[in-house]
């Protein structure tokens, strides 16, 4: 967040403790500016978009990793992204926070919007908008300091005011971790499991109350139960957040998205819908053997 | 396989392969290796004997020591290897953590007496303390105005540093020298021990308790110092810089529970050299007369043999690493964030970064007498700075060793996972919150490593001293930054003209043990910081 | 998409913010870029006076070149650098054949025979070789090794080029050694394993194998190492003596009983001397210097580059 932001008592930063506040403020542009783009696919026409891309090609050196993607994600569901390995998942996710800026070999073209603004315009801070769009990792990555500093950590580099203890706290319960670590905030965040930790990082990615929160592939590294777990927190968390989460695992897409794009290898978007009609009824032939287990 | 038309067996060693040859040429690089070692540690052994003397001493005090000393120690040292390694382990550090520590005490106490007197260090930690006090301040009442604050930062502690030591030294009552070391030093000492026990422990009782201990212990030296025969300020350097590392050591290794049989091992060694100094008193032995002794360090050089010491040219090797310490140190860790975090890999800002690492490389085999006439040129005669003095010395080794503290440091930079500085990015943060935040904590020790190593070279660096003109004898330890240094290496080299057998077999080598110690202390805790390290990962 | 949406959200980055983060980006490239200052001015120091002394009356860029007789007097004298050049490099080649082949049966063992028990010894121990000062290998030489030779029968005088040669050697061990072992141990291991499926001994797979694929590193070392003694004062200084010798061609043993002053003690004895700022002694200093200088750095850059080019073997 901006300083400005900060001081500003309106900003949702500040709104922190109260989730009507909260609803209040991400409903604003639904009514200003009727950004509804009207979705294809049935069911959740009435959510409005908040990021999209446009002809998005990403290289890295010479090799095309997407190709001339678009997309529309809308707010508050749950998005998932499956394909097989390499064929640009991550890549797809790591623009719209604008990650691959730190690849030398990067480049892209095309237009990604968040909230109607190209990220990839020159105008635009890269880091005021991961303050905006926040992340989770493949394999936990907690930092080496103890639980509290590491859910605190956002708000300390943004700059947030307030009471990081009751912030803290909020976090980490909204993270379904509170009751397995209030004794021992002061411990180091390596000392906890693998589930623990990245629990952990999804409170910490959350602490700063981000718009939107990224995923890649966050159960990849993890067991069965703290997988269902991470699961069961992406359902609640899209109560409040636009989830955008990459998996190659089929079924978890499955259970916890409401949309689903599918990537084949080459880094195009074959196919983007509701996640019911993606696997039961996709329009691609290719789609198809995919889901159904024919290659990949 | 035609095995039935061979002699012997399909297995076994046939004439077909011949292990002879195998065999001698393993011996020969084996023997190779042991070679070069035990040619330098033979001669090393004749430089102790030569140092120590001990054969000037009665037959009957080698036995009584050997006896309570040697066997002792190495009848533990053999119960450690083959039935305890850890505590073998604790042994080791329980026994070297004091002495390292005596030896920070050592420097400690000669930065104090001859760089900054007590009076100014009180005065410049008042001053950074306003300082931080004013930028804070700042920070809370005008939140958003960032650049401002940069000005301020920058500004306000440079004006109290520079207003208020003068304020504080023309005062016409200053506390005693002890009263001031108190609250410039100790005070801070037991702050950080208190912070670091609250953090080992998550407990703020045993944190205070700590903090308490510490200043209450060095207190007591008003009381207790007079009665051992030191003065209350040895008394509080002791127990700030010695005992309190010391016994925190000794404490977790109690609470750990594991290798606390390591921790008698100090014990029977103070233990055997007291008990042969009491029997060999009794009995009327007469020990050695070493070279190196108590005199040999606090005196100063001298033509006669008998009186000569090492005493200022410790004290300008002391100074030349605390110029080092704040010159070289963080523009070399500087220079390798620059190349590990912000440098571009590619495009011509990227070639011309290849070019800087490829030039450091460089500049690191550049002979040592070169950078001696550098320091020469750009500080003497085009900076204006006196000649052999101790700030030239430092500059001079300090630009010969930043090719080292970057590499080094960069190397411990790029262990730091990348995920680390991912998370960091991915939370918002700006590039200099991840470097300072993340990278920085997480690459210290091996940095620390790397500088202390960097360190042990800088004090044994000679050539670059002797073409700076850093003079052949200092009589009067520095005071100074500005005054004439001569270092220990220094010093070394001068006697080494002498032709007197007295000071090539004694007070030479007496020198040369003591440059040696230094330096094996030095790598043994950069060894130490680094294994702890690597244990972690 | 509207046209009024957000966007100053994404744009209003705090000036102050990113002026400071420039801020420390360009102090840390200070850092950096103070090596490349470093460099330019040691060539600068370095060549600004060298030229000084090229134009006193006693020098001349021919005559530091290719005379054979150096005279350093305060007040001046005769420069002529093969004298040092031939010390220098005799030197040299002496402790290269001290240290080149200890240095890689060293290596070799350490990467190719010793057990982990071993090699948790031996590896620290030369690393303590290492940190020794030069200081205190000139000393061992002076004050243990000359005796010594001289009581074993070798007619050497107090200051010899021999034992400073050797002492050199065996400083300089450490650097083959551990630059040597890892070359060796960086050879991948499925190279080994194709010669022990060959019915290879260790002995045939060491030095048919892993000395080949590792030969360019071992030689970057050499070359590292070599121009470590050629810039090595201090072992000189104390135990070669500072009395320039020209190289005698006749009797090439005598050149290593008897004294000599190579490039490095000579420059430490013309700062070391009575000579006065601006006299030609003086200033022989940095064209020594400059030479030694242009020597080393060209054999860093040839190390550099016969190690890239192992290093493309492999990838």
């Amino acid at each position: 967040m901006t300083q400005d932001s900060m001081t500003n008592p309106d900003s949702r930063t500040d709104s922190q403790s109260t989730d009507l506040e909260r609803s209040n403020q991400t409903s604003d542009p639904l009514v200003d500016s009727s950004i509804d783009t009207g979705q294809s696919g049935g069911s959740g026409g009435e959510t409005r978009t908040v990021i999209e891309s446009r002809d998005l090609d990403v290289f890295y050196d010479e090799t095309q990793a997407l190709q001339s993607v678009d997309i529309e994600i809308p707010a508050e569901k749950v998005t998932a992204i499956i394909g097989p390995s390499g064929c640009g998942k991550s890549t797809f996710l790591r623009c719209i926070n604008r990650m691959n800026d730190l690849v030398d070999a990067a480049r892209i073209e095309g237009a990604l919007n968040f909230e109607g603004k190209n990220v990839y315009d020159d105008d635009v801070d890269p880091v005021v908008l991961r303050r905006k769009i926040g992340m989770v990792f493949q394999s936990p990555n907690p930092f080496p300091k103890s639980i509290y500093d590491n859910v605190a950590y956002g708000l300390n580099v943004q700059g947030i005011e307030g009471d990081y203890d009751a912030i803290v706290e909020k976090a980490l319960r909204r993270a379904a971790l509170w009751d397995e670590v209030k004794d021992q905030l002061d411990s180091s965040g390596l000392d906890l499991s693998g589930g623990q930790q990245q629990r952990l990082c999804i409170a910490r990615a959350i602490a700063p109350d981000p718009d939107v929160l990224l995923m890649d592939e966050p159960a990849s590294a993890l067991d069965p139960v703290a997988t269902s777990k991470i699961e069961d927190l992406i359902e609640e968390l899209s109560e409040e957040y636009t989830v955008v989460i990459v998996t190659h695992n089929m079924q978890q897409a499955a259970r916890i998205s409401d949309k689903t794009a599918v990537f084949l290898t080459g880094g195009e978007l074959a196919e983007f819908d509701n996640t019911d009609k993606i696997f039961e009824n996709p329009e691609s032939q290719r789609v198809e053997d995919y889901i159904t287990g024919k290659f990949g | 396989m035609a095995t039935d038309q061979q002699t012997g067996t399909w297995y076994g060693t046939g004439e077909a392969v011949s292990r002879v040859r195998g065999q001698a040429f393993k011996t020969l690089c084996l023997s190779a290796t042991l070679l070069a070692l035990l040619s330098v540690f033979v001669l090393l052994l004749y430089v102790a004997n030569d140092a120590f003397q001990p054969l000037s001493a009665d037959t009957g005090w080698l036995l009584v020591t050997i006896g309570t000393v040697v066997v002792p120690s190495l009848a533990a040292v053999g119960y450690y290897y083959t039935r305890d390694t850890r505590a073998g382990e604790t042994a080791t550090i329980a026994l070297g953590l004091p002495i390292v520590s005596l030896l920070l005490t050592g420097g400690v106490f000669i930065t104090f007496e001859h760089v900054v007197s007590v009076y100014q260090w009180l005065s410049i930690l008042v001053s950074l303390a306003v300082a931080g006090g004013i930028v804070y301040a700042h920070s809370r009442v005008r939140t958003e105005a960032d650049l401002e604050r940069l000005v301020v930062v920058v500004a306000v502690p440079a004006l109290a540093l520079w207003f208020i030591p003068k304020l504080i030294l023309s005062l016409p009552m200053l506390p005693t020298q002890s009263i001031a070391l108190l609250g410039s030093f100790v005070v801070p000492v037991a702050v950080v021990v208190g912070l670091f026990v609250r953090r080992q422990r998550e407990n703020d009782r045993d944190g205070v308790i700590a903090a308490v201990l510490t200043l209450v212990g060095a207190a007591a030296g008003f009381g207790v110092a007079p009665v051992v025969g030191i003065t209350p300020f040895v008394w509080m350097l002791l127990v700030t810089v010695t005992a309190v590392p010391v016994s925190l050591y000794v404490e977790s290794v109690i609470r750990r529970g594991a290798g606390v049989s390591g921790l008698a091992f100090p014990l029977i060694v103070v233990g055997g050299i007291v008990a042969s100094a009491v029997l060999t008193d009794t009995l009327g032995f007469a020990g050695p007369t070493p070279w190196l002794d108590w005199g040999f360090l606090t005196n100063v050089p001298s033509r006669t043999p008998e009186d000569a010491g090492f005493y200022p040219p410790l004290v300008g090797s002391v100074m030349m690493l605390l110029i080092i310490i704040i010159s070289a140190f963080p523009v070399g860790v500087g220079a390798a964030l620059y190349l590990e975090e912000y440098a571009p890999q590619r495009g011509r800002w990227g070639r011309l970064v290849d070019l800087i690492e490829v030039n450091i490389g460089n500049l690191a085999g550049v002979p040592s007498v070169v950078y001696g006439v550098l320091g020469l040129a750009l500080f003497i005669r085009a900076g204006g700075l006196g000649s052999g003095t101790a700030l030239v010395g430092g500059f001079t080794v300090g630009l010969l060793i930043l090719p080292i503290v970057i590499i080094s440091s960069q190397e411990a930079i790029s262990a730091v996972p990348d995920s680390m500085r991912q998370a960091s990015y991915g939370m918002g943060a700006t590039k200099w919150q991840t470097t300072r935040n993340v990278v920085l904590p997480e690459a210290l020790p091996g940095i620390m490593t790397g500088n202390i190593l960097a360190m042990g070279r800088a004090i044994g660096e000679t050539a670059p001293l002797l073409i700076i003109g850093a003079p052949a004898v200092v009589r009067i330890a520095p005071n100074s930054f500005t005054n004439k240094f001569s270092a220990m290496p220094r010093q070394i080299y001068t006697w080494s003209g002498e032709i007197d057998a007295a000071f090539r077999h004694g007070v030479l080598a007496a020198g040369v043990v003591t440059l040696l110690v230094v330096l094996l202390l030095m790598n043994g805790a950069a060894i130490l910081i680094r294994n702890k390290y690597q244990r972690r990962e | 998409m509207s046209e009024r949406s957000i966007d100053v959200d994404l744009t209003r980055s705090s000036s102050g913010r990113v002026v400071k983060e420039r801020i420390y980006k360009w102090l840390l490239f200070a850092c950096a870029a103070l090596t490349v200052f470093v460099t330019a001015a040691i060539i600068y120091t370095l060549a600004t006076d060298a030229i000084a002394f090229f134009m006193t009356e006693d020098a001349s860029v021919t005559g530091f070149f290719t005379g054979t007789e150096w005279i350093a007097r305060s007040d001046g004298g005769t420069f002529g650098v093969w004298p040092l050049v031939t010390a220098t490099l005799t030197i040299t080649f002496v402790s290269a054949l001290v240290a080149v082949p200890t240095g890689v049966a060293a290596a070799v063992y350490l990467s190719e025979y010793a057990s982990d028990r071993m090699r948790s010894i031996l590896k620290p121990s030369l690393e303590i070789l290492a940190g020794i000062p030069t200081v205190v290998y000139g000393y061992l030489a002076l004050v243990y090794l000359t005796p010594a030779l001289q009581w074993i029968g070798i007619p050497v005088s107090t200051f010899n080029l021999l034992s400073a040669s050797v002492m050199v050697g065996i400083m300089i061990i450490p650097m083959v050694s551990s630059l040597s072992e890892d070359a060796m141990s960086s050879v991948p291991d499925s190279l080994r394993q194709a010669g022990y499926g060959m019915g290879a001994t260790k002995y045939e797979v060491s030095t048919g194998v892993v000395i080949p694929a590792a030969i360019s590193g071992i030689f970057s070392s050499f070359i590292l190492a070599l121009s470590r003694a050629i810039g090595e004062t201090m072992i000189v200084v104390m135990a070669a003596g500072l009395r320039p010798r020209m190289f005698n061609f006749t009797n090439p043993l005598d050149n290593l009983l008897s004294s000599g002053q190579p490039m490095t003690a000579g420059m430490v004895s013309a700062v070391t001397s009575d000579a006065t700022g601006g006299s030609a002694t003086y200033l022989s200093m940095f064209a020594l210097g400059l030479t030694l200088f242009v020597i080393t750095f060209v054999m860093n850059l040839a190390s550099d580059y016969v190690a890239s080019r192992y290093q493309e073997e492999y990838q």
